[in-house]
């Protein structure tokens, strides 16, 4: 048989053959990566796959044993209280989380592997049905993020059905259940990202999601903090989680039809199982099989590619001459090239909101402590009354000197992103700066610019509101300020050299760019140089009091010596890797 | 005779073993367009990009407008405007901040970069996008935008990697345009292509690289005479010094 007649049978192949097709191109793409990873990966792989499996395997039998646990008599004449219907409404919840969570973690990837990744026209103009492409893109959206809830969920609902006795039956229909439901929550994702591009660029709306993404998983991390200062414990009482429950067991929501179809089939109680889970799976391949007619004919007729909010160019023109103006002063301190580079890099890091993500999350942490210290007096604990005065006095100084350094370490949140990926942000556009003629050092002083003058700013910001609510002294707010300029300075100079020897200019995602290994040193020597640098100012302060000398020594002492470390911190590396500017890029 | 404004002297380029630039030696002169032919992988950009400096050479010099790229690398730069293969331009800056942006690098005066960034702006026909972030333009525009960010400080020297790639027949017109008044006004221009028929009636002389060799140099007459077979097409003698595909080879493929 001729080539020409080979491609034209592949034209004749149905949508499952080529969904499989497809799906073993993944596959295979999958294996070439483990296949051709180091040694040590592979190694990490299969150690983390093992894990993944015995966390399983240990999640079942945890489950099993707690269930069957929940449900003895003694339990219950103990706690005084039936779970019996919390526990059954444990795939009600379980499925609805999986539905969820799938509609919200595939919308990303969906916009990714449809608008972004750009395999979309290759396997587009190939004889494969159009349809197939989008099952396909579908099931790569869905099959990560289930395979990490079927972790835990399966062994819970599996766990569940062990412990109540249910039937077989209700086994196979837990995991038939959970890829419907996958698959349905993905195909509504789908039809949402194309709703979403409808509006904006698909690459303003991937950096708005990750901004959003970003802010939010921040702000989650940092809700415990701001839960505990403010003493707003959440309510796990039983009679809380039983009302909630209930709530999420009742029977007008659809999504609970799946979860109650399940234990009524478990139980053998077969009319309204069928009907429940029949309708549940019903419902849910319409669903599917809807979204994925209607997203296919919204991407192929070209719906979805066509923008219909008219895109405002008049702001750019305006915030581009505010930033000439606002810039003036500055302008005329600094050489051209320098100040050229220092706006551009504001101008870029304002404009891209991924790279804005990962400055917020500082400024969030700042917001944070702030909060916690405006709950907290500034005053060491009074015990028996019993301490020393000169005791009681290094202790005031170390409170009032750890927020200061608080202020240092949120600046060092800040300037490991704008210090450290300094060079590697200009990412591919490096070689417009290496074929310009900026000096070496006009380069270094721009980039340490970026990432000084906005720490300063912040720590600056910092102290001020330390300094209202702790009620610091002028004296006290001028020398922590000093501290901060030449602590912030000596760290943006380490972090400025370790960001030059792993400079990485091939990222696409400004969120990738991590210079890796070197990144990683930087931030240690940094976080080693922090206490030692800051110390060498405040300790002093300490041995005055201690040797009951006049303070005016503390201050001069701490100025002589911190700010000759933190000279030294900056300048050193700097020279060290000035030849190294020189070759980056190459 | 104009000023010698490329000299590349003994060019090399080798990543371990292999050799991408083996020993190139050649003149680009004040006054002509000089074009670089070569098969994909000869070793075009490599060479482009030593002499910009964006890559160090193992061994061999370069001296752009008289001045060392790597001894003056600052002063050959000032002189010297590269327009690479792909237009990577910084994504989030509007055309004007990244013509001005240009302008501040190479120090000129505010004034005088924001008049010359208008007149690159309106030659480009980029006036109406000039406010639009550069990653809203199409691959045209952001080529157009990366050759009037070469021209923002009227070098002496300028070098383009396939500057025609993507453009439409206007605009790859104008840039031919632009490139012959250059030469005209007595810059140097280097430039790679594949598209043969550019080469033939743009360029003054050729150079043609195959395997990191320079294999021929000289003007349309001298590469006639230079070639045995008696062609006289650019293209059958770019074929027969590079070696193209065989017939042969090519039925055996297509059977």
């Amino acid at each position: 048989m001729s080539i020409h007649s080979s491609s034209m049978r592949a034209a004749e192949a149905g949508v499952l053959a080529s969904v499989w097709k497809l799906l073993r191109l993944r596959l295979r793409i999958t294996y070439n990566s483990f296949r051709h990873a180091r040694l040590r990966n592979k190694i990490g792989i299969i150690v983390v796959w093992v894990f993944l499996l015995g966390l399983a395997y240990f999640l079942l039998a945890l489950s099993r044993w707690m269930l069957e646990l929940l449900h003895s008599p003694e339990f219950i004449q103990y706690a005084g209280l039936d779970l019996g219907a919390i526990l059954a409404s444990i795939p009600t919840l379980t499925l609805s989380a999986l539905f969820i969570g799938t509609l919200l973690t595939s919308f990303g990837v969906l916009l990714q592997v449809l608008y972004l990744s750009g395999d979309m026209d290759f396997l587009l103009a190939t004889p494969v049905p159009i349809r197939a492409v989008f099952i396909t893109k579908l099931l790569q959206a869905v099959l990560p993020n289930f395979a990490l809830f079927s972790l835990f969920g399966i062994p819970m609902l599996f766990g569940l059905g062990l412990s109540n006795g249910y039937h077989p039956s209700y086994y196979p229909l837990v995991i038939l259940l959970m890829i419907l439901l996958a698959l349905a929550a993905s195909g509504i994702s789908a039809l949402l990202v194309m709703l979403v591009v409808r509006v904006l660029p698909p690459r303003r709306a991937a950096e708005i999601l990750g901004f959003f993404g970003a802010m939010f998983a921040f702000v989650c991390s940092q809700m415990g903090n701001l839960a505990g200062s403010f003493g707003r414990e959440i309510d796990f009482s039983g009679t809380r989680i039983s009302g909630l429950m209930m709530l999420a067991d009742t029977r007008w929501l659809p999504l609970n039809w799946a979860g109650q179809g399940l234990v009524a089939v478990g139980e053998g109680r077969w009319l309204p199982g069928i009907l429940l889970a029949g309708g549940t799976l019903g419902l849910t391949a319409v669903t599917f099989w809807f979204a994925v007619v209607t997203a296919q004919r919204l991407y192929y007729s070209g719906w979805a590619g066509m923008q219909v909010v008219a895109r405002k160019k008049s702001r750019a023109r305006v915030r581009s001459r505010a930033a000439t103006t606002s810039g003036a002063g500055l302008a005329r301190l600094l050489p051209r090239p320098v100040f050229a580079i220092l706006q551009k890099d504001f101008l870029t890091l304002r404009r891209d909101l991924r790279s804005l993500s990962q400055l917020i999350s500082p400024i969030i942490l700042g917001l944070v402590y702030t909060l916690v210290m405006l709950r907290g007096s500034g005053e060491p604990p009074g015990g028996r009354g019993e301490a020393p005065d000169w005791f009681m006095n290094s202790f005031r100084a170390v409170l009032t000197y750890s927020s200061v350094g608080m202020s240092l370490f949120v600046g060092w949140m800040l300037l490991s992103r704008l210090a450290g990926m300094g060079f590697s942000q200009e990412g591919r556009n490096y070689w417009m700066l290496k074929a310009s003629p900026v000096r070496v050092w006009h380069l270094l002083a721009s980039k340490f610019l970026v990432a000084y003058l906005p720490s300063l700013g912040l720590g600056f910001l910092f102290l001020t509101i330390i300094t209202i609510v702790q009620g610091l002294s002028i004296l006290q707010f001028i020398y922590s300020f000093l501290a901060i300029v030449m602590c912030l300075a000596g760290m943006a100079g380490i972090l400025l050299a370790f960001g030059v020897a792993g400079a990485n200019f091939t990222w696409e995602d400004p969120r990738k760019m991590n210079s890796g290994a070197m990144g990683c040193l930087g931030q240690i020597v940094t976080i080693l140089y922090l206490p030692v640098s800051f110390g060498l100012f405040v300790a002093p302060l300490g041995v005055v009091q201690f040797l009951e000398m006049p303070l005016v020594y503390g201050y001069l002492a701490g100025l002589i010596l911190g700010c000759t470390f933190a000279a030294v911190s900056t300048f050193a590396p700097l020279w060290l890797v000035r030849k190294r500017v020189e070759r980056l890029g190459q | 005779m104009s000023e010698n404004l490329i000299e590349a002297r003994n060019l090399a380029k080798r990543y371990g073993d292999k050799v991408a630039v083996d020993n190139v030696s050649f003149n680009v002169y004040g006054g002509e367009v000089f074009g670089f032919l070569g098969p994909n992988g000869a070793g075009k950009t490599t060479t482009l990009k030593m002499i910009v400096g964006l890559l160090q050479p193992t061994s061999g010099t370069v001296n752009v407008a008289g001045y060392d790229i790597q001894t003056q690398s600052r002063l050959a730069k000032a002189a010297c405007g590269y327009v690479p293969d792909t237009p990577n331009l910084y994504a989030k800056l509007t055309g004007r901040e990244l013509l001005r942006f240009v302008g501040d690098l190479y120090d000129l005066d505010r004034s005088q970069a924001a008049r010359r960034a208008d007149e690159l702006l309106r030659m480009f026909d980029l006036t109406n996008a000039a406010n639009d972030t550069v990653d809203s333009y199409s691959h045209g525009m952001q080529q157009k935008a990366s050759l009037a960010s070469a021209l923002m400080h009227d070098p002496r020297v300028l070098i383009l990697d396939e500057p025609t790639v993507g453009l439409d027949p206007r605009s790859a017109r104008l840039i031919k345009d632009i490139l012959r008044q250059l030469a005209q006004r007595g810059a140097a221009v280097m430039l790679s292509t594949h598209i043969l028929e550019i080469a033939e009636r743009m360029c003054d002389r050729i150079g043609i690289i195959d395997k990191g060799r320079l294999v021929a140099v000289g003007t349309m007459d001298e590469l006639r005479t230079l070639d045995q077979t008696g062609q006289t097409s650019l293209e059958d003698i770019f074929l027969s010094l590079t070696g193209g595909a065989e017939e042969a080879a090519i039925a055996d493929v297509l059977k």
